[in-house]
């Protein structure tokens, strides 16, 4: 038996301070403790920090991660495994979250990077991040630093600050403490003789550089499928080294908060039996996709399962890798749904998807990505605008003269979330 | 402000003047509502009253449908309305097609807004949902006080111009255009109902149907052509002179068996296309080019192909619903078995 | 296997490697070049859309595939290229002058991508 208990600290506001702590729900940072965490990278120019709250007239581009500040409190290891610690393996004992709040990083890692946060007006309807006290990072990185090693220094900094301010919440007493329990094989079918035993499939985004996710520290291009407690995803043990396609990319955040994992747990024992987590990647190689799909259904297999939810993450190329794990595991006898979302052009027309197949007869939408939208201007921009003509779902003129933003849903980061982190659907 | 001006159109039989015995009546328009336009004006809540009813026989309609559309439409823009609506046809085939048909035409000529409502099954929706909005119904009259409950609000949207929401926010049948929205749950909560629903072997609704494919496995290849006996199946409406079983020129509501024992080619003194929708000159001049019949039967003279099945099947594909055209599949196919036929060539237009 | 590209750095970078074959045209005529020997009996080794940079944002574009036509067409392969080139059409194109720095980012995450299917490819 895995078990977890995850202990919330409400945070409803951050403010600059003297001392760093938690105090009263408000997350007070001292900011040259912090910046000096972030300057021990040597690859690091400069940073500067920024406080966006809910409701405040503030757009933050282009983002590159969300990340929610938690801290091992009882159990082996520590968050981001692999990452700040020794992948020792995580998901028991017990973790404090702070919830309510987030560190933002930003800053351009290529040319073309993606990625809105508005705090209030209709975009902020569209990303999960307009309602968190944001902790922003813009890092700028030293002359001549390849996209690759800037994208490893913002990863890591963004990592090294939310464990620092995570650990503000060791010694607090949390608002909230759920537990989530996960049971071996055998104990799962004592416990639950009579439920349908369902795993969660996530595909994790491994196409290449900017593209990829960190499982306990290893590149998930380079791994076969593989299997997880849910509640290990809790101790950050999956991050995002993800850039691209701002909609539908699955930050740092959605991993720590994955609503699958939330939403089985929330039937486990009542309606089915969740038996755990397969962690698969999408890469670019046919050759791969094969294998690693098969794998997927072969895990699926060997946990005896009769259903399996199946996640995504991007565009394009995954979509086949969606439909591959859809197709083998309902040959194997295995019900499926997969969550995906939809590039329908910008009059809806078009075929949603890059792959299809019948046997995908459940299908859940995150929505149209390719739909329009109108951002009027915010009074405070957090990093820069330059970009907004060229990223994705952008266009020259995008940006008019008065500080609107006419562009697609896609330039808005976890718009489209395929993990169904969000209420926004399509018919 | 004035109210909403909209003209109704509706069948014989919800005018009350009888069933398919009345069919043939011609289109007349009569003042202010009829039938099922009391109910719809009562759900406008004196938003909109339906200015006048245009009542017309199905059959009517459906065999003389370009002076049919041409009468109603001058009808309708005596009114000046700001808005149409047909229906609802419920499961009524012809009925549903000539709601779409002239939903269609009215929305194009008089560039007003139009709805109409059907059961997704009639062979309407297929045709029309593309084109215009349709709420989905019942599949009997016995539903009208859901459709009105449906249809009535989304006219009243289209009337006034607002935005129209998704397909399921507004009660119309998917139309191929996505549109997004804010459902009650999350993505993630819905795919563990939709999962749930789909291991209890409970109904549940995909949000994004795949394209659908009706793909059917290869049957194996003949080996030995000569041996084999070949027939012809086509959609290109080729029929025999006069067209005796009377294929429709669209939306064909059965196929036709044709024997062509002793014909070597066809002329125009033995066969023409029933086919709409295409310059039918060149086929009605030499069917061989819809059928290659000439070249077969030198083929089968030759001894490169073993025979010929003294019979051919034809519809028209113009705008035929699928449903229909299925059917016609597996009739003929049926029959081919029957006479030991091992190969088909099929042609369209 | 080689890799049919229009990114000047995929060339530089893997010329030595494997056979590369540089044309000098847009995203969408790669895949129009790579539809075409998918019909001769080419198969396809990566996924034509690659990394989900949009194809109306850059302008390269890398395939790996066979190098040797096959006698049959593959149907797979066909189906994948014809979906993405399905796909590329449906995003408006923008017109943007990108500066030389942002090119060579998109040169680089191309080049990256199929770097790393090169590295799959001979382990």
């Amino acid at each position: 038996m895995k078990r977890l208990e995850l202990g919330y600290v409400n945070i409803k506001d951050v403010q600059f301070a003297d001392k760093s702590e938690v105090r009263d729900g408000v997350l007070y940072v001292n900011q040259e403790e912090i910046k000096a965490i972030v300057m021990e990278d040597e690859t690091i120019k400069n940073v500067s920090f920024d406080i966006a709250r809910p409701g405040e007239s503030v757009r933050i581009t282009p983002v590159k991660d969300v990340i929610e500040p938690r801290v091992k409190v009882e159990g082996p290891g520590g968050v981001f495994p692999g990452m700040l610690c020794k992948p020792e393996t995580v998901g028991s004992g017990r973790t404090h979250v702070l919830r309510g709040c987030a560190v933002v990083t930003a800053g351009k890692i290529v040319g073309f990077q993606e990625g809105i946060i508005d705090m209030t007006g209709p975009g902020a309807k569209y990303t999960p991040f307009s309602k968190l006290n944001n902790f922003v990072m813009v890092i700028e990185p030293v002359d001549g630093l390849k996209q690759h090693e800037y994208e490893h220094a913002v990863r890591m900094a963004g990592f090294k600050v939310a464990a620092k301010l995570g650990e503000l919440a060791k010694e607090l007493t949390p608002d909230e403490v759920k537990v989530f329990e996960t049971p071996n094989v055998k104990e799962g079918i004592e416990m639950y003789p009579n439920l349908p035993r369902v795993a969660y499939v996530q595909m994790l985004q491994s196409q290449g550089l900017l593209h990829d996710t960190y499982v306990y520290g290893v590149d998930a291009k380079r791994s076969l499928s593989s299997m997880i407690f849910p509640t290990e995803t809790m101790d950050c043990a999956i991050v995002s080294g993800n850039c691209v396609s701002a909609c539908d990319k699955n930050t740092t955040y959605h991993h720590q908060n994955n609503p699958v994992v939330a939403d089985l747990f929330e039937q486990h024992g009542k309606t089915l039996n969740f038996v755990g987590v397969i962690i698969t990647n999408e890469n670019v190689y046919l050759a791969d996709k094969q294998r690693s799909s098969d794998w997927a259904a072969k895990l699926a297999e060997l946990l005896g399962v009769d259903g399996v939810i199946v996640s995504q993450e991007g565009f394009g190329n995954p979509d086949t890798d969606l439909i591959m794990n859809c197709v083998k595991i309902e040959k194997k006898g295995i019900k499926t749904t997969i969550i995906t979302d939809e590039y329908a052009g910008q009059d809806g027309k078009s075929q949603s998807l890059a792959d299809a197949d019948p046997l995908a007869t459940a299908v859940v939408t995150g929505g149209n990505a390719n739909e329009v939208i109108t951002l009027p201007k915010m009074d405070k921009v957090i990093g820069t605008l330059d970009y907004v003509d060229k990223i994705a779902g952008g266009h020259a003129g995008s940006l008019a003269a008065d500080g609107t933003i006419t562009a697609e849903l896609q330039v808005i980061t976890g718009a489209t979330n395929e993990l169904g982190f969000n209420c926004l659907s399509a018919r | 402000m004035s109210k909403i001006r909209i003209v109704h159109y509706i069948n014989q039989f919800f005018a009350q003047k009888g069933g398919e015995e009345m069919a043939h009546i011609p289109a007349e328009k009569v003042a202010g509502k009829v039938g099922p336009g009391m109910a719809l004006e009562e759900a406008f809540k004196g938003e909109a009253e339906i200015v006048a009813t245009i009542i017309c026989g199905d059959s009517y309609f459906n065999e003389n449908l370009e002076k049919a559309q041409k009468e109603i439409i001058e009808m309708i823009k005596e009114e000046k309305p700001d808005m149409f609506i047909a229906g609802p046809a419920f499961n009524a085939g012809r009925y549903g097609v000539a709601c779409g048909t002239i939903a269609e035409a009215v929305k194009n000529e008089l560039n007003i807004p139009v709805l109409t409502g059907m059961y997704i099954e009639n062979p309407g929706a297929d045709m029309f949902k593309s084109k215009v909005y349709i709420c989905p119904t019942k599949n009997s009259a016995a539903g009208m006080k859901d459709a009105v409950s449906k249809m009535a609000p989304l006219a009243l949207k289209l009337a006034k111009g607002e935005a129209i929401g998704a397909s399921c926010e507004d009660n119309y049948m998917p139309n191929g255009i996505r549109k997004n929205f804010f459902d009650v749950k999350r993505g993630s909560a819905r795919a563990v109902d939709m999962l749930l629903a789909k291991l209890a072997d409970k109904p549940f609704e995909t949000e994004y149907p795949m394209p659908s494919f009706d793909r059917v496995a290869p049957h194996a290849a003949i080996k030995d052509l000569s041996k084999a006996k070949i027939a012809f199946v086509t959609s290109g409406g080729i029929v025999a002179k006069g067209n005796p079983d009377h294929i429709e020129s669209s939306n064909a509501s059965h196929f036709g068996k044709y024997c062509i024992e002793g014909i070597n080619d066809f002329t125009p003194e033995n066969s023409e296309t029933a086919h709409g929708g295409y310059d039918p000159v060149y086929a009605n001049a030499d069917a061989d080019r819809v059928i290659p019949l000439d070249v077969m039967r030198e083929f089968v003279a030759d001894g490169t192909v073993g025979a010929l099945h003294e019979y051919y099947y034809s519809t028209v594909g113009n705008g035929t619903a699928v449903a229909s055209a299925k059917k016609f599949g597996e009739a003929i196919a049926e029959d081919l078995k029957a006479a030991g036929v091992d190969g088909v060539i099929l042609t369209s237009t | 296997m080689k890799v049919i590209t229009n990114n000047p750095l995929v060339k530089e970078w893997l010329e030595n490697v494997i056979d590369v074959e540089y044309i000098d045209c847009s995203y969408r005529e790669i895949l129009v070049v790579v539809r075409d020997m998918v019909h001769k009996g080419t198969k396809l080794l990566t996924h034509p859309l690659a990394g989900s940079v949009k194809p109306n944002e850059t302008p390269y574009r890398s395939v790996i595939v066979t190098k040797h036509q096959g006698k049959k067409m593959d149907m797979e392969s066909l189906e994948i290229i014809e979906n993405s080139i399905v796909t590329f059409d449906k995003f408006v194109q923008k017109d943007i002058v990108w500066v030389d720095e942002v090119l060579y980012d998109f040169q680089t995450v191309d080049a990256i991508i199929i770097r790393n299917a090169v590295y799959s490819a001979i382990q």
